[in-house]
Protein backbone atom coordinates (compact mmCIF):
# COMPACT_ATOMS: atom_id res chain seq x y z
CA UNK A 1 0.00 0.00 0.00
CA UNK A 2 1.12 3.84 -0.86
CA UNK A 3 2.21 5.39 1.63
CA UNK A 4 0.24 8.86 2.57
CA UNK A 5 3.41 10.81 1.79
CA UNK A 6 4.26 8.37 -1.07
CA UNK A 7 4.35 10.23 -4.71
CA UNK A 8 6.35 8.48 -7.66
CA UNK A 9 5.84 11.51 -10.04
CA UNK A 10 7.80 13.88 -7.53
CA UNK A 11 9.88 11.09 -6.20
CA UNK A 12 10.49 10.84 -10.01
CA UNK A 13 11.40 14.50 -10.79
CA UNK A 14 13.24 15.29 -7.61
CA UNK A 15 15.67 11.95 -8.73
CA UNK A 16 16.83 13.52 -11.86
CA UNK A 17 16.45 17.07 -10.17
CA UNK A 18 18.81 16.29 -7.53
CA UNK A 19 21.66 14.77 -9.50
CA UNK A 20 22.88 18.08 -10.26
CA UNK A 21 23.36 18.12 -6.53
CA UNK A 22 26.98 19.30 -5.85
CA UNK A 23 27.91 17.64 -9.32
CA UNK A 24 31.22 15.94 -8.39
CA UNK A 25 34.06 17.23 -10.83
CA UNK A 26 37.03 14.43 -12.29
CA UNK A 27 38.47 12.51 -9.18
CA UNK A 28 42.22 14.08 -9.02
CA UNK A 29 43.81 10.78 -8.29
CA UNK A 30 46.92 11.66 -8.38
CA UNK A 31 47.46 14.79 -6.43
CA UNK A 32 45.26 13.23 -3.94
CA UNK A 33 47.87 10.72 -3.57
CA UNK A 34 51.23 12.37 -3.28
CA UNK A 35 49.45 14.43 -0.50
CA UNK A 36 48.30 11.10 1.15
CA UNK A 37 52.14 9.16 0.90
CA UNK A 38 53.18 12.66 2.46
CA UNK A 39 51.11 12.93 5.00
CA UNK A 40 51.65 9.25 5.69
CA UNK A 41 55.71 9.71 5.70
CA UNK A 42 55.01 12.51 8.13
CA UNK A 43 52.66 11.40 10.54
CA UNK A 44 52.69 10.87 14.62
CA UNK A 45 53.47 14.58 15.97
CA UNK A 46 51.43 14.50 19.25
CA UNK A 47 48.95 11.40 19.17
CA UNK A 48 47.21 10.56 22.31
CA UNK A 49 47.20 6.97 22.11
CA UNK A 50 44.43 5.38 24.24
CA UNK A 51 47.10 4.32 27.11
CA UNK A 52 47.83 8.24 26.93
CA UNK A 53 44.32 9.34 27.55
CA UNK A 54 44.78 7.48 30.94
CA UNK A 55 48.28 9.50 31.44
CA UNK A 56 46.40 12.57 30.92
CA UNK A 57 43.97 11.59 33.35
CA UNK A 58 46.24 10.48 35.90
CA UNK A 59 48.13 13.65 35.44
CA UNK A 60 45.15 15.93 35.31
CA UNK A 61 44.31 14.26 38.59
CA UNK A 62 48.04 14.92 39.54
CA UNK A 63 48.09 18.51 38.69
CA UNK A 64 44.42 19.22 40.40
CA UNK A 65 46.03 17.51 43.38
CA UNK A 66 49.49 19.78 43.21
CA UNK A 67 47.19 22.86 43.11
CA UNK A 68 45.12 22.21 45.87
CA UNK A 69 48.37 20.72 48.02
CA UNK A 70 49.91 24.99 47.20
CA UNK A 71 46.90 26.14 47.73
CA UNK A 72 46.43 24.89 51.46
CA UNK A 73 50.33 24.54 51.58
CA UNK A 74 50.19 28.52 51.04
CA UNK A 75 47.13 28.94 53.41
CA UNK A 76 49.47 26.93 56.08
CA UNK A 77 52.88 28.37 55.56
CA UNK A 78 52.98 30.95 57.92
CA UNK A 79 52.73 27.94 60.55
CA UNK A 80 54.42 25.30 59.10
CA UNK A 81 56.97 26.35 56.74
CA UNK A 82 55.58 25.33 53.40
CA UNK A 83 57.35 21.72 53.38
CA UNK A 84 54.38 20.38 50.93
CA UNK A 85 55.11 22.59 48.63
CA UNK A 86 58.86 21.82 47.87
CA UNK A 87 57.74 18.04 47.77
CA UNK A 88 55.30 18.31 44.84
CA UNK A 89 57.30 20.98 42.79
CA UNK A 90 59.68 17.50 41.64
CA UNK A 91 56.87 16.48 39.67
CA UNK A 92 56.19 19.97 38.14
CA UNK A 93 57.87 19.86 35.04
CA UNK A 94 56.60 16.58 33.33
CA UNK A 95 53.23 17.99 34.02
CA UNK A 96 53.64 20.92 32.84
CA UNK A 97 54.96 19.53 29.16
CA UNK A 98 51.56 17.53 29.45
CA UNK A 99 49.68 21.03 29.68
CA UNK A 100 51.36 22.28 26.65
CA UNK A 101 50.50 19.48 24.70
CA UNK A 102 46.93 20.05 25.52
CA UNK A 103 46.98 23.06 24.55
CA UNK A 104 48.86 22.22 21.31
CA UNK A 105 45.99 20.15 20.69
CA UNK A 106 43.41 22.54 21.25
CA UNK A 107 45.52 24.87 18.88
CA UNK A 108 46.07 22.79 15.69
CA UNK A 109 42.60 21.79 15.76
CA UNK A 110 41.24 25.66 15.84
CA UNK A 111 43.79 26.18 13.13
CA UNK A 112 43.07 23.19 10.88
CA UNK A 113 39.29 24.61 11.29
CA UNK A 114 40.24 27.62 10.36
CA UNK A 115 42.87 26.69 7.30
CA UNK A 116 40.04 24.47 6.00
CA UNK A 117 37.43 27.20 6.08
CA UNK A 118 39.82 29.15 4.58
CA UNK A 119 40.29 27.05 1.31
CA UNK A 120 36.87 26.27 1.12
CA UNK A 121 35.72 30.13 1.48
CA UNK A 122 38.26 32.31 0.39
CA UNK A 123 37.06 34.60 -2.46
CA UNK A 124 33.77 34.09 -2.01
CA UNK A 125 32.19 37.31 -0.14
CA UNK A 126 34.46 39.50 -1.12
CA UNK A 127 36.73 42.68 0.89
CA UNK A 128 34.42 41.74 3.91
CA UNK A 129 35.43 38.18 4.14
CA UNK A 130 39.03 39.11 3.28
CA UNK A 131 39.61 41.48 6.10
CA UNK A 132 37.88 38.71 8.75
CA UNK A 133 40.33 35.85 7.13
CA UNK A 134 43.48 38.72 7.85
CA UNK A 135 41.96 39.08 11.55
CA UNK A 136 41.77 35.69 13.00
CA UNK A 137 44.69 34.37 11.19
CA UNK A 138 46.82 37.28 13.37
CA UNK A 139 45.39 36.19 16.35
CA UNK A 140 46.00 33.03 15.22
CA UNK A 141 49.54 34.05 14.73
CA UNK A 142 50.41 34.87 17.71
CA UNK A 143 49.26 31.68 19.33
CA UNK A 144 51.63 30.20 16.79
CA UNK A 145 54.88 32.52 18.00
CA UNK A 146 53.63 31.42 21.79
CA UNK A 147 53.43 27.74 20.83
CA UNK A 148 57.11 28.10 19.00
CA UNK A 149 58.16 29.26 22.20
CA UNK A 150 56.76 26.56 24.85
CA UNK A 151 58.04 23.46 25.81
CA UNK A 152 55.86 22.05 23.58
CA UNK A 153 57.91 22.60 20.18
CA UNK A 154 60.53 20.79 21.84
CA UNK A 155 58.96 18.15 19.63
CA UNK A 156 61.09 18.41 16.53
CA UNK A 157 57.67 17.41 13.99
CA UNK A 158 55.74 19.87 15.82
CA UNK A 159 58.50 22.44 15.86
CA UNK A 160 58.74 22.14 11.73
CA UNK A 161 54.40 22.15 11.73
CA UNK A 162 53.96 25.25 13.46
CA UNK A 163 56.74 26.98 11.14
CA UNK A 164 55.00 26.00 8.37
CA UNK A 165 51.58 27.29 9.87
CA UNK A 166 53.56 30.40 10.90
CA UNK A 167 54.09 31.29 7.16
CA UNK A 168 50.69 30.83 5.86
CA UNK A 169 49.38 32.92 8.60
CA UNK A 170 51.65 35.37 7.87
CA UNK A 171 50.73 35.30 4.51
CA UNK A 172 47.05 35.78 5.48
CA UNK A 173 47.27 37.96 7.67
CA UNK A 174 48.53 40.25 5.28
CA UNK A 175 46.01 39.50 2.59
CA UNK A 176 44.93 43.09 1.31
CA UNK A 177 41.15 43.61 1.29
CA UNK A 178 41.32 45.81 -1.84
CA UNK A 179 43.55 43.00 -4.43
CA UNK A 180 42.23 40.41 -6.28
CA UNK A 181 42.86 36.77 -6.14
CA UNK A 182 46.00 36.28 -7.17
CA UNK A 183 47.72 36.51 -3.26
CA UNK A 184 44.85 33.85 -2.05
CA UNK A 185 45.68 31.48 -5.24
CA UNK A 186 49.42 31.70 -4.51
CA UNK A 187 48.57 30.74 -0.50
CA UNK A 188 46.72 27.68 -1.04
CA UNK A 189 49.36 26.68 -3.70
CA UNK A 190 51.91 26.74 -0.89
CA UNK A 191 49.88 25.21 1.25
CA UNK A 192 49.28 22.35 -1.16
CA UNK A 193 52.83 21.81 -2.11
CA UNK A 194 54.01 22.05 1.24
CA UNK A 195 51.40 19.72 2.90
CA UNK A 196 50.11 21.56 5.40
CA UNK A 197 46.75 20.72 5.66
CA UNK A 198 47.52 16.85 5.85
CA UNK A 199 50.33 17.16 8.31
CA UNK A 200 48.06 19.42 10.48
CA UNK A 201 45.48 16.42 10.62
CA UNK A 202 47.79 14.01 11.02
CA UNK A 203 48.71 16.02 14.23
CA UNK A 204 45.47 15.84 15.31
CA UNK A 205 44.09 12.52 17.64
CA UNK A 206 41.05 11.40 16.27
CA UNK A 207 37.69 12.77 17.56
CA UNK A 208 36.31 16.07 18.51
CA UNK A 209 38.66 19.01 20.79
CA UNK A 210 36.45 17.95 23.81
CA UNK A 211 37.08 14.18 23.95
CA UNK A 212 40.71 14.68 22.38
CA UNK A 213 41.41 16.54 26.22
CA UNK A 214 38.81 14.44 27.77
CA UNK A 215 39.11 13.84 31.52
CA UNK A 216 41.95 16.29 31.61
CA UNK A 217 40.47 19.12 33.02
CA UNK B 1 43.96 -11.21 -7.85
CA UNK B 2 40.90 -10.44 -5.69
CA UNK B 3 40.61 -7.89 -2.79
CA UNK B 4 40.72 -9.79 0.11
CA UNK B 5 44.67 -11.07 -1.67
CA UNK B 6 44.96 -7.35 -2.28
CA UNK B 7 44.21 -6.03 1.20
CA UNK B 8 46.81 -9.05 2.47
CA UNK B 9 49.34 -7.60 0.50
CA UNK B 10 48.56 -3.90 1.98
CA UNK B 11 48.99 -5.22 5.47
CA UNK B 12 52.30 -6.66 4.77
CA UNK B 13 53.59 -3.37 3.72
CA UNK B 14 53.47 -3.79 -0.20
CA UNK B 15 53.06 -0.04 -1.70
CA UNK B 16 52.12 -1.41 -4.78
CA UNK B 17 49.12 -2.82 -3.62
CA UNK B 18 47.81 0.23 -1.47
CA UNK B 19 48.06 1.87 -4.79
CA UNK B 20 45.69 -0.52 -6.32
CA UNK B 21 43.32 -0.29 -3.65
CA UNK B 22 43.27 3.53 -3.22
CA UNK B 23 42.57 3.10 -7.30
CA UNK B 24 39.73 0.44 -6.73
CA UNK B 25 37.70 3.01 -4.30
CA UNK B 26 38.72 6.39 -4.53
CA UNK B 27 36.04 7.67 -7.46
CA UNK B 28 33.12 6.21 -5.35
CA UNK B 29 34.45 8.24 -1.82
CA UNK B 30 35.76 11.45 -4.06
CA UNK B 31 32.22 11.23 -5.30
CA UNK B 32 30.34 10.37 -1.85
CA UNK B 33 32.81 13.41 -0.43
CA UNK B 34 32.23 15.87 -2.68
CA UNK B 35 28.19 15.70 -2.94
CA UNK B 36 28.05 15.93 0.73
CA UNK B 37 30.55 18.68 1.01
CA UNK B 38 29.81 20.84 -2.06
CA UNK B 39 33.22 21.84 -2.36
CA UNK B 40 36.04 20.24 -4.32
CA UNK B 41 38.88 20.99 -1.60
CA UNK B 42 36.89 19.90 0.86
CA UNK B 43 36.17 17.11 -0.79
CA UNK B 44 39.74 16.26 -1.33
CA UNK B 45 40.95 17.11 2.12
CA UNK B 46 38.17 14.40 3.31
CA UNK B 47 39.28 11.64 0.75
CA UNK B 48 42.81 12.09 1.61
CA UNK B 49 41.68 11.54 5.51
CA UNK B 50 39.57 8.69 4.50
CA UNK B 51 42.48 6.71 3.13
CA UNK B 52 45.00 7.91 5.37
CA UNK B 53 42.75 6.47 8.12
CA UNK B 54 41.78 3.16 6.42
CA UNK B 55 45.75 2.54 5.74
CA UNK B 56 46.86 3.19 9.67
CA UNK B 57 43.35 1.08 10.48
CA UNK B 58 43.21 -1.64 7.70
CA UNK B 59 44.81 -4.11 11.04
CA UNK B 60 41.46 -3.69 12.17
CA UNK B 61 39.58 -4.78 9.21
CA UNK B 62 38.54 -8.23 10.17
CA UNK B 63 36.79 -8.83 6.50
CA UNK B 64 33.09 -9.13 7.94
CA UNK B 65 31.63 -6.62 5.84
CA UNK B 66 32.76 -5.90 2.17
CA UNK B 67 35.76 -3.53 2.57
CA UNK B 68 34.25 -0.99 0.47
CA UNK B 69 31.25 -0.54 3.19
CA UNK B 70 33.84 -0.62 6.07
CA UNK B 71 35.93 2.09 3.58
CA UNK B 72 32.37 4.70 2.97
CA UNK B 73 32.00 4.00 6.84
CA UNK B 74 35.15 5.83 7.46
CA UNK B 75 34.14 8.58 4.72
CA UNK B 76 30.95 9.18 6.07
CA UNK B 77 32.08 9.99 9.71
CA UNK B 78 35.20 12.16 8.36
CA UNK B 79 33.33 14.26 6.15
CA UNK B 80 30.28 14.63 8.68
CA UNK B 81 32.61 15.90 11.31
CA UNK B 82 34.50 17.90 9.44
CA UNK B 83 31.65 19.61 7.79
CA UNK B 84 30.37 20.16 11.66
CA UNK B 85 33.47 21.39 12.47
CA UNK B 86 33.77 23.80 9.63
CA UNK B 87 29.95 24.39 10.55
CA UNK B 88 30.86 25.16 14.09
CA UNK B 89 33.69 27.28 13.04
CA UNK B 90 31.72 29.51 10.61
CA UNK B 91 28.88 29.92 12.69
CA UNK B 92 31.28 31.18 15.40
CA UNK B 93 33.01 33.86 13.44
CA UNK B 94 29.58 35.04 11.44
CA UNK B 95 28.60 35.17 15.74
CA UNK B 96 31.67 37.71 16.22
CA UNK B 97 31.00 39.58 12.65
CA UNK B 98 28.35 42.31 11.96
CA UNK B 99 25.19 40.88 11.61
CA UNK B 100 24.47 43.26 8.07
CA UNK B 101 27.35 41.65 6.70
CA UNK B 102 25.94 38.29 7.03
CA UNK B 103 22.56 39.16 5.64
CA UNK B 104 24.16 40.49 2.44
CA UNK B 105 26.75 37.35 1.84
CA UNK B 106 23.65 35.40 2.27
CA UNK B 107 20.91 36.86 -0.46
CA UNK B 108 19.68 35.43 -3.48
CA UNK B 109 17.53 37.28 -5.59
CA UNK B 110 14.74 34.80 -7.20
CA UNK B 111 16.58 31.99 -7.17
CA UNK B 112 15.86 29.28 -9.92
CA UNK B 113 14.67 25.72 -9.41
CA UNK B 114 18.19 24.54 -9.44
CA UNK B 115 19.14 26.51 -7.06
CA UNK B 116 16.11 26.40 -4.49
CA UNK B 117 16.84 22.84 -5.14
CA UNK B 118 20.49 23.29 -3.71
CA UNK B 119 19.02 25.03 -0.87
CA UNK B 120 16.43 23.07 -0.15
CA UNK B 121 18.81 19.90 0.10
CA UNK B 122 21.49 21.98 2.37
CA UNK B 123 18.44 23.36 4.34
CA UNK B 124 17.85 19.09 5.58
CA UNK B 125 18.80 17.93 9.20
CA UNK B 126 22.02 16.73 8.69
CA UNK B 127 20.98 12.73 8.48
CA UNK B 128 17.84 13.23 6.33
CA UNK B 129 20.48 14.79 4.29
CA UNK B 130 22.81 11.95 4.13
CA UNK B 131 20.70 9.48 3.55
CA UNK B 132 19.20 11.60 0.69
CA UNK B 133 22.15 12.18 -1.20
CA UNK B 134 23.82 8.36 -0.62
CA UNK B 135 20.10 6.89 -1.97
CA UNK B 136 18.87 9.53 -4.33
CA UNK B 137 21.85 11.12 -5.69
CA UNK B 138 24.44 8.85 -5.56
CA UNK B 139 22.22 5.82 -5.85
CA UNK B 140 23.34 3.40 -3.16
CA UNK B 141 20.46 0.74 -1.23
CA UNK B 142 19.10 1.63 1.81
CA UNK B 143 21.25 -2.10 3.01
CA UNK B 144 24.09 -0.36 1.73
CA UNK B 145 23.50 2.88 3.72
CA UNK B 146 22.18 0.80 6.84
CA UNK B 147 25.48 -0.97 6.85
CA UNK B 148 27.59 2.33 6.67
CA UNK B 149 26.24 4.14 8.76
CA UNK B 150 25.33 1.87 11.01
CA UNK B 151 21.49 2.25 11.22
CA UNK B 152 18.69 -0.01 10.70
CA UNK B 153 17.31 -0.34 6.67
CA UNK B 154 14.25 0.94 8.19
CA UNK B 155 15.81 4.23 9.38
CA UNK B 156 17.43 4.53 6.52
CA UNK B 157 14.01 4.06 4.62
CA UNK B 158 12.22 6.29 6.82
CA UNK B 159 14.61 9.16 6.34
CA UNK B 160 14.55 9.04 3.34
CA UNK B 161 10.57 9.73 3.16
CA UNK B 162 10.72 12.57 5.54
CA UNK B 163 13.57 13.71 3.59
CA UNK B 164 11.65 13.99 0.52
CA UNK B 165 8.52 14.88 2.32
CA UNK B 166 10.35 18.20 3.48
CA UNK B 167 11.70 19.03 -0.01
CA UNK B 168 8.37 18.50 -1.37
CA UNK B 169 7.08 21.20 0.98
CA UNK B 170 10.40 23.42 0.03
CA UNK B 171 9.75 22.96 -3.52
CA UNK B 172 5.74 23.49 -3.67
CA UNK B 173 6.32 26.74 -6.21
CA UNK B 174 7.83 24.27 -8.61
CA UNK B 175 4.83 21.86 -7.77
CA UNK B 176 4.06 21.67 -11.95
CA UNK B 177 7.43 20.75 -12.61
CA UNK B 178 6.52 17.10 -11.43
CA UNK B 179 2.84 17.16 -12.11
CA UNK B 180 2.72 18.23 -15.66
Amino acid sequence: MMDQHEDPKFEQWLQRAAKSYHTPQPTPRDAMWKRIEDARRNKHVIELRPWMRWAVAAAAVLILGIGIGRWSAHQSAAGSGGTVAAVTDSAAPAQSDLSYQIAATQYLSHTEAFLTSFRADIGSHGAANTARLARQARDLLSTTRLMLDSPAAKDQRLRSLLEDLELVLVQISQLDPARDGHDTDLITQGMNQSNVLPKLRSAIPAGPVPVRTEGAL
Amino acid sequence: MDESQLIARVRAGDSAAERALYNAHVDRVYRLAFRLAGDDALAQDFTQETFIRAFDRLGSFRGDAAFSTWLHTITTTVVLNGLRKVKRFRQREADIDDAHEIGVSHRHAEPDLKARLKQAIDDLPEGYRTVFVMHDVEGYTHEEIGAVLGVETGTSKAQLSRARAKLRVALSDFAGEWVT
